[in-house]
C-alpha cells in the first residue's frame, strides 16, 4: 500500500459493520495482495450512500451498471474479469449474508443518451439500490454536445429520485484515462463536464480518469503500454483494481452513512 | 536577443491590442496540448472565458482598423474584395491544418497498435468513411477536435464582409448582431456539422464578440473613455463577481472530490453556461474584462514598449501566421507529450512551442517589410495600420 491516506480508508472500510447486521455477517480485516491498488485520496472520498446503506441492513443490494466498451469487456480476458463482475464478487465477499446483485447494460459505442433511455426501461423493474454510471467516452471520441450529455444525466437523476427517492444512490464514472485520447481529442471540457453533472443532480463522481492516471504516473499499471502479449492480463488487473477501489468507495460510502 | 525582435513591432497602434492577442495566441497553443501543465494556469481554469473569445474579440478590433479605413479610402466592393481574400487564405490554412491533424492521428493510432480498449475511440473517421470525411471536410461541416477555431473565424469574416456597409452605422450594425445572437440562442440558429447536431463554435452566437470588436475599434477612443468612464467602487465589485466565479468554478469542479459539496443549483447553473452559443454569462465576463483591462493598463504603458513584452506584441501583429503555427507546433506538442508527460519534456514542449511561435512571428513582420520599416516618432498614435 503506497498511500497511506488510501490505506486507512481501506481499513476502516475492511472493519466496516453496518447496523442491523449480525457481527457475524461482516468479514475481518483481511487484505489480499491482489487488491493492493493504492488511491490517490482524492479518489476514494466518498459521500453518504444511504440507498445501499438501507439495502445492506436489509440483506439485499441491487446494482444497475450501465455504460459502455470498457464496461461490457474493456479488452478483458472474458466477462467474469470486467471490473462490474468483480465488483460484485468483492462485494459479496465482503458484506457476508447479502445478497449482492450486479446486472450491466449498453455496450460498445453506446452514448449518454442512450444510457438513460436504458434507465428509463429498466430501473423501475431492477429497482437498483445503486446506480453506477459509466460515460464520457464516446460523447468525447466524436465530440458530441457536453452539454447534452450532462442534460442527459441530470434528467435521469431527476426521474430516479421522483420514482425511487432516496433508495437508489447514483455514482457517475468518468473516462479510462490515455495519452493517446488525451492526445487526440478534447477530453477535458467532458471531465469538466461530468464532475458538473455529478454536482448538480447530488450523485458522486468515480473518476476513473485520476484513478488510471495515478497508476500510471507510480508506474504500476498502464495498459497503453502494455506489450500485445500481456494486455489481456493487464487489462484483467486493471478491471481487478478498479473493482478493488470501487468496493472500498462504496464500503466507504456505507459507513459514512452509519456515522 | 529581445531587442531585434522590439525593433520589429510596428508602431502607432494600441499595443495593448496586440499584447494580449499575442498572450492569447500563447494560450490557444497551451490549451491545445492536453497533458500541458500550464493549462491548468490559463484564464479557462477560473473564468467563464479563455482564449478564444479574446482572440475573437480582438480579431474583430484589428480587422475594424485595418477594414474600416480601406472602406473610407476604397469603398466596399474593393474592402469587400480584400476580406473574401481573406478568407480564402484562412480557408486553405485550415485545410492544410486538417491534413496534417489527420496524419497525426493515423501516425498516434499505428504507434498504439491498435489497443482493443480504445476500440470505442473512432477518432479517425477517414478509417470509416474516407471519401465522404474528405468531402465533409472541405465543406466545414467536419472538424476534428482542436480545428474548430479556424472554420469559425473564417465564416466571421465572410459575414463581416457582408456587414461591411453598415460599419459606419456603429448602432444599426450592434442591432443585427445583437438580433443575430438572440435568434442563435433562442431560435437555435446554427450551421449543421457531420455526424453531430451543429458546429461547435455556432458563427451565429459568436459574430457578436468579433463585431463588438469591430464598433470598438472603430469608436473615438476619447468618446469610449467619456462613455465607459473609470469607476473605482464598480471596478472592486466587478473583480469581486469575477474572484466569486472563480472559486464557484473550481467548487464545482474540484469540491466533490475534496468533501466540499457545491449547493445542486449552482451546479445546474454551471452545466447551462455553454461555451457553443457563447452563453451570456462568458459574453459579460468578455466585457468586464475588456472594461477592466482598457483601464488598468494603460494604452501608454511603459511595460508594453519593454523588451519583454516585444514577443508577445510581435505575435499579436502577424496574428494568422502565429495562429496556424500554433495549431500546426500543438499536433508535435501532443504527440511529444503523448510519448512522455515528464516534467523535461513539458518543460522542453512549453519553451520549443514558445520559441517557434515568436520565430514565425519574427520571420512573418521580417518578410513583409515591417522591420525594414523605420520607426518614425512623427506617427500619429492612435489606431494606425492593421491586419485582422
Amino acid at each position: 500500500m503506497r498511500n497511506p491516506a488510501a490505506a486507512l480508508l481501506l481499513a476502516l472500510a475492511l472493519g466496516l459493520t453496518p447496523p442491523g447486521i449480525p457481527e457475524s455477517r461482516a468479514q475481518p480485516a483481511v487484505a489480499q495482495p491482489a487488491d493492493v491498488c493504492a488511491a490517490p485520496a482524492e479518489a476514494m472520498d466518498a459521500a453518504p450512500l444511504p440507498g445501499v446503506f438501507a439495502a445492506v441492513a436489509r440483506g439485499e443490494l441491487r446494482i444497475m451498471v450501465v455504460g459502455s466498451a470498457s464496461t461490457a469487456s474493456g479488452g478483458t480476458s472474458s466477462t467474469a474479469a470486467t471490473w462490474p463482475r468483480q465488483l460484485q464478487a468483492r462485494l459479496a465477499a465482503r458484506l457476508q449474508g447479502v445478497m449482492v446483485r450486479v446486472e450491466v447494460f449498453g455496450g460498445r459505442g453506446t452514448t449518454a443518451a442512450d444510457h438513460a433511455r436504458i434507465i428509463a426501461g429498466e430501473a423501475p423493474r431492477l429497482r437498483p439500490h445503486l446506480l453506477i454510471w459509466q460515460l464520457g467516452t464516446v460523447e468525447a471520441a466524436r465530440g458530441l454536445p457536453a452539454e447534452e450529455m450532462s442534460d442527459a444525466v441530470q434528467e435521469a437523476a431527476a426521474r430516479l429520485t421522483a420514482t425511487r427517492g432516496e433508495l437508489t444512490d447514483l455514482v457517475l464514472m468518468d473516462m479510462q484515462f490515455s495519452r493517446f485520447f488525451r492526445a487526440n481529442a478534447n477530453v477535458e471540457p467532458y471531465l469538466d463536464q461530468l464532475r458538473i453533472a455529478a454536482a448538480a443532480s447530488g450523485a458522486q463522481l468515480f473518476s476513473r480518469w485520476a484513478l488510471m492516471k495515478h497508476w500510471v504516473d507510480i508506474e504500476r499499471l498502464d495498459l497503453e503500454r502494455a506489450p500485445r502479449d500481456r494486455r489481456k492480463a493487464v487489462a484483467d488487473e486493471l478491471h481487478a483494481c478498479i473493482a478493488g477501489v470501487l468496493t472500498a468507495f462504496i464500503l466507504d460510502g456505507i459507513e459514512r452513512d452509519h456515522r | 536577443m529581445l531587442r531585434p525582435i522590439a525593433s520589429l513591432v510596428r508602431p502607432g497602434r494600441d499595443l495593448r491590442v496586440d499584447f494580449i492577442r499575442g498572450l492569447a495566441l500563447w494560450f490557444i497553443f497551451i490549451d491545445h496540448t492536453p497533458g500541458n501543465l500550464l493549462g491548468s494556469l490559463t484564464l479557462r481554469n477560473v473564468a467563464f472565458m479563455d482564449a478564444t473569445e479574446a482572440f475573437v474579440l480582438l480579431a474583430g478590433f484589428a480587422s475594424g482598423l485595418a477594414y474600416g479605413r480601406m472602406l473610407e479610402r476604397e469603398g466596399w466592393a474593393s474592402t469587400a474584395a480584400r476580406v473574401a481574400g481573406r478568407c480564402g487564405t484562412l480557408y486553405v490554412a485550415h485545410i492544410f491544418l486538417f491534413v496534417v491533424f489527420t496524419a497525426q492521428v493515423g501516425f498516434s493510432a499505428a504507434a498504439l497498435d491498435q489497443a482493443a480498449y480504445l476500440d470505442e475511440l473512432a477518432l479517425d473517421p477517414f478509417g470509416d468513411d474516407p471519401y465522404r470525411a474528405m468531402l465533409e471536410a472541405l465543406l466545414l461541416r467536419y472538424q476534428p477536435h482542436f480545428l474548430d477555431i479556424l472554420p469559425l473565424y473564417i465564416v466571421l469574416l465572410a459575414m463581416f464582409a457582408v456587414a461591411l456597409p453598415l460599419v459606419r452605422r456603429p448602432l444599426a450594425l450592434l442591432g443585427v448582431a445583437v438580433a443575430l445572437y438572440l435568434a442563435a440562442r433562442w431560435l437555435g440558429l446554427a450551421l449543421p456539422a457531420w455526424r453531430r447536431s451543429a458546429w461547435f463554435f455556432n458563427p451565429f452566437a459568436w459574430q457578436l464578440l468579433f463585431i463588438i470588436g469591430v464598433v470598438l475599434a472603430r469608436a473615438d477612443p476619447a468618446w469610449l473613455a467619456k462613455r465607459f468612464p473609470w469607476h473605482r467602487g464598480l471596478a472592486v465589485l466587478a473583480i469581486l463577481v469575477l474572484a466569486a466565479v472563480a472559486v464557484a468554478l473550481n467548487l464545482v469542479w474540484h469540491g466533490p472530490a475534496r468533501g466540499w459539496y457545491p449547493p445542486e443549483p449552482l451546479a445546474a447553473w454551471v452545466a447551462t453556461v455553454d461555451k457553443t452559443g457563447l452563453h451570456p454569462a462568458r459574453l459579460a465576463t468578455v466585457l468586464v474584462a475588456v472594461w477592466l483591462v482598457a483601464h488598468l493598463l494603460p494604452a501608454q504603458a511603459r511595460f508594453l514598449t519593454s523588451r519583454w513584452a516585444a514577443p508577445f506584441v510581435l505575435m499579436g501583429q502577424q496574428s494568422l501566421p502565429v495562429f496556424c503555427a500554433s495549431i500546426a507546433l500543438s499536433f508535435l506538442g501532443r504527440l511529444a507529450l503523448e510519448a512522455s508527460d515528464g516534467v523535461a519534456m513539458l518543460a522542453a514542449v512549453n519553451l520549443a512551442g514558445l520559441a517557434a511561435l515568436v520565430a514565425v512571428g519574427v520571420v512573418a513582420a521580417w518578410y513583409s517589410g515591417e522591420g525594414r520599416r523605420k520607426p518614425t516618432p512623427s506617427l500619429p498614435a492612435g489606431p494606425g495600420t492593421a491586419t485582422p
